[in-house]
């Protein structure tokens, strides 16, 4: 198991992220994502970890940009829902978001 | 005393050896996560979620959320299991810790009430307010998962 004889968990880090008064950016959560798919150790032989995070870039900037569709495409749903349900000037709102 | 540390609980690991906890992604038990103000004192003796300084606020729910286990898988020698990001929307939240455990343990052996798993100490109060409040688990690999055997 990987804990010490009195059960404590020595080498897990858990992290907590919060926002106040709006939601987690596209922005953040893409790092999260990234940080789930790629990690790059820091004993790593300095070309590949060069390499590693050149990729990490590459692929956060993927994440941003298909993040940013999806929150579009779900504005433009929430906008018809809204707009079916004679809710016009708040979907106009949204929209505008 | 509060927090001290992250904790794999005592009773979870005998309860492994009686097969009482099934992490399968789509089989599996279920398991939730309750956060704790920094009132509570959660460790490696901890054996069951209790409602004792459980924390309370908009959009949270006593029990806490339902988690979605990643199924579990090995790397080199170590078997590993890792859980998705846990996120209260629109919450307005002050957490110092938070308790896994599994409400639908197997007691074909041992009997068990929502049994604990892991005692998360997230170093400090968090606080969301009207906002999300999410708990990111560590890299699933085999120096880091939240759950590994080696």
């Amino acid at each position: 198991m990987n804990d010490s004889g009195l059960g404590k968990v020595p080498t897990f880090k858990v992290d907590v992220h919060t926002t106040n008064g709006r939601g987690f950016t596209p922005e953040e959560i893409a790092e999260r994502c990234a940080n789930k798919i790629i990690a790059i150790s820091d004993d790593a032989n300095p070309a590949i970890r060069a390499q590693a995070h050149a990729f990490r870039g590459e692929l956060l900037k993927t994440l941003v940009f298909y993040m940013r569709e999806a929150v579009k495409s779900d504005r433009t749903t929430v906008y018809n829902a809204l707009t079916d349900a004679g809710q016009t000037e708040l979907a106009k709102y949204i929209r505008r978001l | 005393m509060a927090f001290s540390g992250n904790f794999m609980c005592t009773s979870f690991k005998k309860e492994l050896l009686y097969g009482a906890h099934d992490f399968d992604a789509s089989s599996g038990d279920t398991f939730k996560i309750a956060l704790y103000t920094s009132s509570a004192t959660l460790n490696a003796a901890t054996t069951a979620y209790a409602t004792t300084n459980e924390v309370s606020g908009t959009n949270y729910t006593a029990g806490g959320g339902t988690l979605t286990p990643v199924d579990p898988t090995s790397s080199g020698t170590t078997a590993l299991l890792d859980f998705v990001d846990e996120t209260w929307s629109s919450a307005t939240i002050t957490a110092r810790g938070a308790l896994i455990y599994n409400t639908t343990p197997n007691t074909t052996s041992i009997s068990l009430t929502n049994p604990a798993v892991i005692v998360l100490d997230f170093g400090g109060d968090k606080t969301s307010t009207a906002g999300d409040f999410t708990v990111v688990f560590p890299t699933a690999d085999a120096s880091n998962a939240i759950i590994r055997i080696a």
